[in-house]
């Protein structure tokens, strides 16, 4: 019955990985990106209202942190098990649970490894062809390349997790 | 392309059974299907579409909201709308119950998730209304019904995802329309509370200290502005709903910081990250429910399945029989946001061939997956709210089956008077 759901808050906020170092840095920069979307979207407001004048061109920055945010927080959730699933089956094959756990890892690095290998090659091919963002004409490469980089970051988690759930049962 | 088809809809059962994270299901269901149905050419675009899937303007809505429940939660305007709920409703049998509906209903305005107010309600109320006599099976039970009318009540993540979805649907309109359904539900669940709580004299020893009127009401005050924020900027045309959401987040901020210094440093940088971890998860979904939704539509594995239950009946009673079915299963098993995600492509395209009003269908399915997340046996809520009291979810079920019967009989009035939804956004001047 662990996987309620991942808005179930306490099972993301008292966890028993809280001393882990890399997921610190996982929190911090998840944090970080939250606040910046805050910040930009609340400064639209005020800005818009008091001065005529609209930064609507934000728009593009604020979507790429919630790419950000989703990345290094779905890293995290890895770690802590609070990505949302249906546990009902696999948490109550008691002798075959580590089968249940090993392949359902396999499915999550099959599909991680895809986003690493098929984001690579996007980012590669926007880098060849010199594609420009349609919102402020950056280079659309600069914003793509993190989707793979942070992929591998999830990867290092769910190997990681992987070890410990086939140690203790 | 039978195959293909047959292929998203196995790989992502046999995937999701094996209790990996429904985002991987999606994502490898999709890859799968292209795989067998299209060329490799296709999939090419796995990594782009999963991309584009999240790095959508309207989305920024969902952390900000999240953000903005969480700091409410701890900021202490929980604990302050409960005192007041107490000074109304006043110490008698069942009055905790009602609070405690109350307080969910309130929360509901805030957050928009119903499992994050379940855990916070019940945290704060189950203890308290052991002390005064209720089981705690049956006070899980009231939360968890309570909990589930979020979805509904504005600001809701799941109508945001609809809204982003569904081609042409005013996301003001659809808020409002949840606001009615959403209180008719609540109100629904308070006439079993009161009633089972009566008969068994529940909360004979909720003692007789009420808490004085005007100090709790001036003490809710903030908690009570926040939807009030919320709809009014909507509807005053001052706000967008993103720029709603961080208006809300700030407000929060101040509240939290300056009203009820409840909030420092520490405190904002928790919130911030533990907002952010649950809106990663949120959005994770989206972007892999993306390719998911892409391959299907590619495919034409949804409009194949829609055709093929319009080619059985196109008795609209039927098929609404059949959807609700769907809808019910998924939301005992998943959370809104997922359950719109994964249902939609499929139940769209039906929706839109028997002519029906997309805002009352999206209000529809909120109140469906509602139900579902408190009908045994394996209701989200009322496994946080039986974790939380430390009971078996087993020792819930005689009680919570009377709040879901009362909840049915709201979701029957909603198919058969839509207008209970849609008469708030048409008096609103929003176009339904």
């Amino acid at each position: 019955m662990s996987q309620i759901s991942a808005s179930d808050t306490k099972a993301a906020v008292h966890d028993p990985h809280d001393g882990d170092r890399l997921l610190t840095v996982e929190r911090v920069l998840a944090a970080a990106a939250m606040g910046a979307i805050c910040l930009i979207s609340f400064g639209n407001v005020v800005v818009r209202y008091t001065t005529n004048f609209s930064f609507a061109f934000t728009e593009e920055y604020s979507v790429f942190l919630l790419l950000l945010m989703t990345l290094v927080g779905g890293s995290a959730a890895f770690a802590t098990h609070a990505h949302i699933r249906i546990g009902i089956l696999a948490d109550n094959s008691h002798r075959f649970a580590s089968v249940f756990t090993l392949l359902a890892a396999l499915a999550t690095l099959l599909v991680l490894g895809l986003l690493v290998y098929y984001g690579a090659r996007l980012t590669w091919d926007q880098y060849r062809f010199d594609e420009l963002s349609a919102g402020l004409g950056n280079p659309t490469w600069i914003y793509t390349i993190w989707m793979p980089v942070l992929t591998l970051l999830m990867i290092a988690r769910v190997l990681r997790r992987l070890r410990q759930d086939l140690k203790a049962p | 392309m039978i195959a293909a088809n047959l292929t998203l809809l196995f790989v992502f059962l046999a995937v999701m059974l094996l209790g990996a994270p429904i985002a991987i299901a999606l994502g490898l269901a999709g890859f799968a299907a292209i795989a067998v149905g299209l060329d490799a050419a296709a999939l090419q675009f796995f990594a782009g579409v999963t991309f584009s899937s999240i790095t959508k303007y309207p989305l920024i809505a969902i952390p900000l909201f999240v953000l903005t429940g969480m700091i409410f939660e701890r900021s202490g305007v929980a604990a302050g709308l409960i005192a007041f709920a107490q000074s109304i409703v006043g110490p008698r049998r069942g009055g905790l119950a009602i609070v405690a509906i109350l307080v969910c209903l309130i929360m509901g305005g805030m957050s928009g998730s119903g499992p994050a107010d379940a855990a916070a309600v019940a945290t704060s109320l189950i203890p308290s209304m052991k002390r005064a006599g209720y089981p705690p099976a049956f006070s899980a039970s009231v939360i968890a019904a309570g909990a589930s009318a979020a979805i509904l009540i504005p600001p809701s993540l799941a109508l945001i995802i609809y809204s982003v979805i569904v081609p042409g649907i005013d996301l003001r309109a659809l808020f409002a329309a949840g606001i009615a359904p959403g209180l008719l539900l609540g109100f629904a669940l308070i006439t079993p509370a009161w009633l089972i709580s009566r008969k068994h004299g529940f909360g004979v020893d909720e003692g007789d200290v009420r808490p004085p009127f005007w100090q709790s009401f001036r003490r809710a005050i903030p908690g009570l502005m926040a939807p009030v924020i919320i709809l009014g900027g909507l509807r005053s045309g001052l706000f967008t709903p993103t720029e709603a959401a961080s208006a809300a987040a700030a407000y929060g901020v101040f509240v939290g910081v300056f009203v009820y210094r409840t909030m420092g440093l520490r405190e904002i940088y928790r919130s911030l990250s533990d907002a952010a971890e649950i809106s990663a998860v949120v959005m994770f979904i989206v972007g892999l429910a993306g390719v998911f939704a892409w391959a299907g539509t590619t495919l034409g594995a949804f409009d194949q399945a829609a055709q093929a239950i319009l080619d059985f009946t196109r008795e609209p009673m039927v098929v609404l029989l059949m959807m609700m079915a769907i809808l019910l299963v998924a939301g005992m098993l998943l959370d809104g946001v997922s359950v719109f995600m994964i249902t939609l492509p499929l139940l769209f395209p039906l929706a839109v061939a028997l002519n029906w009003n997309l805002t009352w269908f999206g209000i529809l399915m909120a109140i469906n997956v509602a139900i579902g997340t408190f009908t045994p046996p394996m209701a989200v809520n009322l496994m946080v709210t039986a974790k939380i009291g430390n009971i078996p979810l087993e020792s819930t079920f005689s009680w919570v089956l009377w709040f879901v019967f009362s909840a049915v009989l709201i979701l029957l009035l909603l198919i058969f008077f839509p207008e209970i939804a849609l008469w708030l956004p048409r008096a609103l001047g929003y176009v339904v």
